[in-house]
């Protein structure tokens, strides 16, 4: 039993650290730096610089020594450029590098005839590495390191031909980082150490802060809901399974099926209509007093409850087949007290298991009710993140959102345990 | 075994064409996909033609047109011609820049069945082979498959899906691979639990004393035996991979410029407070017929193909 509990207990740490990588993967490899969504098209680089240095995107992503710099983009030519004996090419930086950093320039190059020979020229800064290299005429990598002063200034960057005619077709810049551990994925465990889920990228709030705000008229939303379907659902299941086969549950099952196949959207929009503006029964828009969820909750129920009473239906009849339901009836009780005395305490538990695993989920609350009836919770600040790509509120929800489901999943594996003595992990 | 997966399929085809609502369902279906194929040809032929489709071409004299069959009188000449011109004139009305309502929905419809064919084709390959990797090697792989889909289940999925769109860039691509790359978790998990069930058997034994390899036994002897389920599966995925296009549609990262039902309902649902009712109606009734059909049939496969409910009902 202990031992039970201690390894369910482990096997939530390989799952909370599952879903940070998979955020990590989804928002910064694939997503990259969303400095010039939240700064707008017309800044300067050295402020997308000044951005990613804020938030560590300009980090390496795993691990690393090198990382690349806004001030020089690594650029590809299509068409080799040729330099002369006695020409230079200077690197055009679009902002002063940084004072006392160590960069490292990469240019693929080659020499046009044999024996060409260049030299790099960090200016007033120090060359750590041979400044001069003798080329072949196949493509190959030059790489110069130099360490910035402790004034940052534009200073040029030259690369000078001291012998024969070259080629080169890409360069690029990288700035070393102080440690190779210094990555993104480090930065983004040690933020999240710290219970920091980031700032807004529009408001510039902080995540939690917007979070703690929406999670209370989320939940006055979501939770009468559920609670509301569930007790509805699982009596109308009850109703299918006691007339099963027969006309009512027929009815039952086929509204169900079409309940469920109306479009949410649909149900939101009608439901506005007809019950709001057309007959006055609700008020239409607004989050003031109790009676503008009346509305929201009584579509949210109606919606899901199609789905739910299949479930529910599905999870009663599976119990009323079984050998006990058999007997029961043999020695002689009522239809309806073999199914409320027997079946149903039996049937609570996947309804429970369904029920408490569905919790978390209460927790992001319903994205198009809350953007629909102008409920300020966390359903409508998902939506409007992103709708204006805001990264970190939609990284924060969905973080908050899986965790909680993990701790869920955690407690009723945990309470099955203590209650039911078969089960036992493998 | 041939044989016998052969007849497990024709006498669940029987149960299924005994029944007329499912008759009628497939019917349905039958109806919308030669619909969707219609609005692609004539997708393709706006394409080809390079020319403004006819049903996002803006005309603002005819706007608000409602629901009509006989919008031309007839005229002498030409009688049946017209006749069919009258008919096909705008019969389900415009919307508020004068465009068809009944061509969009056609090619709302196309981007629909578009939607739930491609997702299937990138979750149901990803399920199945995680599914039946993990249910027949177990062990360290099995660990680590198992670890991968919870971790994704346990993401809120809505919101997961919007994010990976948001993160691809807004437009179709973003919700196939939204749609796709998530909703593989449930047939893998079906599958691992069955292909678990079936590793021990008589038939596989037999398979790998004959010296078979692991694939060829996972794919030609266990896959056809635990196929069913990716049909139900399939079946009941669709719909709900159209009613997840709408819905992002709809909020305006989903499809851009081309007329989804989601931009439909978008936009006919401003109009639906002057009492423009028939974009809202077209668009409505073809997302609840679709799905309505869908989930009818996928459950009626689930009866006629699953043969533990099956012995459990008789």
């Amino acid at each position: 039993m202990t031992r039970f509990i201690i390894r369910r207990l482990l096997y939530t740490i390989p799952m909370v650290f599952g879903v940070i990588l998979i955020t990590f993967i989804l928002f910064n490899v694939v997503g990259g730096s969303p400095a010039s969504m939240a700064l707008g098209k017309n800044v300067s680089p050295q402020a997308l610089e000044e951005f990613d240095e804020q938030r560590g995107f300009n980090k390496p992503l795993l691990f690393g020594w090198w990382t690349s710099t806004r001030a020089f983009p690594e650029r590809e030519f299509a068409e080799p450029i040729t330099l002369l004996v006695g020409s230079n090419f200077t690197v055009p930086f679009l902002f002063p590098l940084r004072p006392d950093s160590r960069y490292r320039l990469k240019v693929e190059i080659r020499s046009k005839g044999t024996g060409a020979r260049v030299r790099f020229l960090p200016g007033i800064w120090a060359a750590l590495s041979d400044p001069a290299m003798d080329l072949s005429s196949h493509w190959q990598w030059g790489e110069f390191l130099f360490k910035t002063g402790t004034n940052s200034g534009a200073e040029p960057v030259l690369l000078s031909v001291e012998k024969g005619n070259i080629e080169f077709r890409r360069v690029q810049i990288e700035r070393r980082m102080p440690h190779w551990s210094d990555s993104q994925l480090v930065h983004y465990f040690h933020t999240l150490a710290r219970l920091d889920l980031g700032t807004s990228l529009m408001t510039n709030e902080k995540v939690t802060t917007m979070l703690k705000r929406g999670i209370l008229p989320s939940l006055a939303l979501t939770v009468p809901i559920f609670f509301g379907g569930l007790v509805l659902s699982v009596a109308l299941a009850l109703v299918c399974a006691y007339w099963r086969n027969r006309w009512p549950d027929r009815v039952f099952v086929f509204l169900a099926v079409a309940l469920m196949s109306v479009n949410y959207l649909v149900w939101i929009i009608l439901g506005q209509f007809f019950m709001a503006y057309k007959w006055h029964w609700f008020p239409i828009w607004g989050f003031e007093s109790w009676d503008y969820l009346l509305l929201p909750v009584t579509i949210g129920i109606l919606s899901g409850l199609g789905g739910n009473l299949r479930f529910y239906r599905t999870v009663i009849l599976d119990e009323i087949y079984k050998d006990y339901v058999r007997t029961a009836f043999a020695k002689g009780m009522s239809p309806a007290g073999v199914l409320f005395r027997h079946v149903l305490p039996n049937a609570m538990i996947p309804i429970v298991t369904n029920t408490v695993i569905a919790i978390p989920f209460l927790y992001t609350g319903s994205l198009l009710l809350e953007s629909f009836f102008g409920i300020p919770g966390l359903g409508g600040l998902s939506i409007n993140a992103i709708n204006s790509s805001d990264v970190e509120v939609v990284r924060g929800v969905v973080l908050v959102g899986a965790i909680l489901y993990v701790v869920a999943s955690l407690v009723t594996d945990l309470c099955y345990a203590l209650v039911d003595p078969r089960v036992k992990l493998r | 075994m041939e044989e016998c997966g052969q007849s497990l399929w024709q006498e669940a085809w029987r149960d299924l064409r005994r029944r007329p609502l499912i008759r009628g369902c497939l019917g349905i279906i039958v109806c919308f996909f030669l619909v969707a194929l219609y609005g692609e040809i004539v997708y393709r032929y706006y394409q080809i033609a390079d020319r403004t489709p006819s049903y996002s071409q803006v005309n603002l004299s005819e706007r608000y047109l409602p629901p009509s069959l006989f919008r031309h009188p007839f005229t002498k000449e030409g009688r049946l011609w017209a006749g069919v011109k009258a008919l096909a004139y705008r019969p389900w009305g415009t919307d508020n820049l004068g465009r068809d309502v009944l061509q969009r929905t056609i090619q709302g419809t196309r981007i629909a069945f578009l939607v739930g064919v491609v997702t299937s084709l990138i979750a149901i390959p990803i399920g199945v082979l995680l599914g039946c990797i993990s249910g027949y090697f177990g062990k360290g792989i099995d660990d680590l498959i198992v670890w991968l889909y919870s971790t994704i289940e346990s993401i809120p999925g809505l919101l997961f899906i919007l994010a990976i769109s948001m993160v691809v860039g807004k437009g179709i691509m973003g919700v196939y691979l939204g749609i796709g790359l998530t909703t593989w978790v449930g047939l893998c998990r079906l599958l691992r639990a069955e292909v678990m069930k079936h590793r021990d058997r008589a038939y596989v034994m037999a398979a790998r004393s004959l010296g078979y390899s692991s694939w060829r036994i996972i794919f030609r002897h266990i896959l056809p035996n635990v196929f069913h389920i990716v049909i139900i599966t399939f079946s009941l995925r669709f719909p709900a991979a159209i009613g997840t296009e709408v819905f992002m549609s709809f909020l305006g990262i989903g499809v851009q410029g081309e007329p989804s039902w989601g931009i439909m309902i978008g936009n006919a649902r401003l109009r639906l407070w002057q009492g423009i009712w028939w974009e809202m109606a077209a668009v409505s009734a073809a997302i609840l017929l679709v799905v309505l059909a869908f989930n009818l049939v996928g459950d009626a496969l689930r009866d006629a193909l699953d043969p533990r409910l099956r012995s459990k009902e008789k």
